[in-house]
């Protein structure tokens, strides 16, 4: 699955990993985060994310 | 015992958070003088693009400060600041007490000193607040014509977002003769030119701004040139100025920035600094990422876990969709021992270039292709040698997950 940086703040979503401590299980691919989901780094939203291929 | 952490924005909020995150007992109590709970600051360009509506703006739920037993005071602004007794006054009414003190009062604006910034309808953008009064002052009365002092990132994001709010003529006036002058070199500029200019934003370079004229708001601006632009509000975005003001006042020393050293301590024991306010061996960054590393250095130190800051390479992405740019470390190497490799496709637009030193890369450019860009820029960060990928960096068709495993 891609994994996803944020552009603010280098941050790197990794599918596999989720984001536990925001009720996302491991599995969830970026494209499945609900529309509120931040960066758990620096919190901007999800529009700043891009995909690293 | 009880920290006070003054400001909070990013370096501050992170500062308690990661305090608790490292199990700290201690009281932590944020002072800052915006009225909102903590929220990015990037959200603000998408804000005045009409992309992010202001409520989900912020980073944490509502509850996220009392969830985390920090005690957040928004809206109060600290007026004074005493570095013997550990002390600052809040509202000028209320002193307290620390064990002690972060100080992550940030930066501002930095205005030109020239005549007429006063005016109806000079902007600059830091806050909610100044993005509210810009989008207010935007959508009144017949459509501005828009003028950005600045070709730096912020203020290319800025145009771009205001021509995504629907106005027509938005224009960037750079001092410099080129965009991005920190960030790019002339080919680079030249290029991401283009890319914009498709878009629809318009630029004047080498232009130094004079006067700003006009009857009650701004009409004009004028250049040292004796040239002329018409403006019907004007965006400031020409660089940021530490906020040393109760530094200065309480003695602490100071340069441009607040000096710190590798722990992060001012030159007063148990009062620390971090984000755009400091200023760490001759280096003040202005960046997320930094202020990050630094507010996290903070915690640990003030935690106990002593832990030293050695600097953070700046990277940059441009945030305007449709064009990729990514940038990092040394673009412009002066002196002896650099090695540049580059590749520039003017009709694709795509321009590549890597600096090395003693064969690590210590330097890149990546405009007009995504693909390698984020690869890249970590490689500049980690100040990694390539090794036998070396010679392969810079073709399309390289595997960048590769060099994850160097
Ligand atoms: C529109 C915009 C977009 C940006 N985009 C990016 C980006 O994409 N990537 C990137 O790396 N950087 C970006 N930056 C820069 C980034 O936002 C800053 O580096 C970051 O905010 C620094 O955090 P800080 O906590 O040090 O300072 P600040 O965010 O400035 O926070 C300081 C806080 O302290 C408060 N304060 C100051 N003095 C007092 C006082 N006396 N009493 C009480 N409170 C006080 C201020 O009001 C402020 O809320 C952007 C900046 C802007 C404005
Ligand atoms: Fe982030």
């Amino acid at each position: 699955m891609e994994k996803w940086e944020c552009t603010a703040c280098g941050y790197i979503y990794d599918p596999e990993a989720g984001d536990p401590e925001h009720d996302i299980p491991p599995g969830t691919p970026f494209e499945s985060l609900p529309d509120d989901w931040v960066c758990p780094q620096c919190g901007v939203s999800k529009e700043f994310f891009q995909k690293i291929d | 015992m009880r920290t006070i952490i003054l400001g909070h924005g990013l370096a501050g909020t992170m500062a308690g958070k990661t305090l608790r995150e490292l199990g700290s007992p201690a009281e932590i109590i944020i002072i800052g003088e915006e009225k909102y709970p903590y929220y990015p600051r990037p959200n603000l360009i998408d804000f005045i693009a009409g992309d992010l509506p202001l409520n989900r703006m912020f980073a944490f739920p509502p509850d996220w400060a009392e969830k985390q037993k920090i005690q957040v005071n928004y809206g109060r602004r600290i007026t004074g600041l005493d570095k013997e007794k550990m002390a600052v006054e809040i509202d000028g009414q209320e002193w307290i007490k620390g064990d002690n003190l972060v100080l992550a009062t940030g930066a501002a604006p930095l205005l030109p000193g020239i005549p007429g910034v006063e005016k109806k309808g000079v902007f600059s953008l830091r806050t909610i607040d100044d993005a509210q009064s810009l989008l207010e002052f935007l959508t009144a009365g017949p459509e501005p014509e828009v003028v950005v002092l600045g070709g730096g990132l912020l203020g290319l994001e800025i145009a771009r977002a205001i021509l995504k709010r629907g106005l027509k003529t938005v224009t960037v006036v750079e001092y410099f003769n080129r965009l991005l002058p920190r960030q790019l070199d002339e080919t680079g500029a030249r290029l991401l030119r283009v890319q914009l200019e498709k878009m629809g934003l318009k630029f004047l370079l080498g232009k130094e701004a004079a006067e700003i004229e006009g009857e009650g708001k701004v009409s004009q601006i004028k250049f040292k040139d004796g040239s002329q632009l018409p403006a019907g509000a004007i965006i400031v975005a020409a660089g940021v100025k530490p906020r040393i003001e109760l530094a200065l006042k309480a003695g602490l020393s100071c340069n441009r920035g607040l000096l710190v050293d590798d722990y992060l301590q001012t030159s007063q024991a148990g009062i620390y600094a971090a984000g755009d306010v400091a200023e760490h061996r001759g280096r003040i960054y202005g960046l997320i990422p930094a202020a990050f590393d630094q507010a996290r250095t903070v915690a640990y130190n003030l935690a106990g876990q002593e832990k030293k800051y050695e600097g953070t390479v700046p990277a940059n992405t441009l945030k305007v969709a449709g064009v990729f740019l990514t940038t990092a470390g040394l673009i412009l190497p002066e002196g002896e021992g650099f090695e540049i490799l580059s590749r520039l496709d003017e009709e694709q637009g795509v321009y590549k270039k890597l600096v090395f030193k003693d064969n690590q890369l210590v330097g890149a450019i990546w405009l007009g292709v995504k693909k390698g860009g984020q690869e890249i820029s970590r490689l500049v960060q980690a100040r990694k040698d390539p090794g036998q990928y070396k010679s392969n960096l810079l073709a399309d068709n390289f595997d960048f997950s590769r060099l994850n495993n160097l």
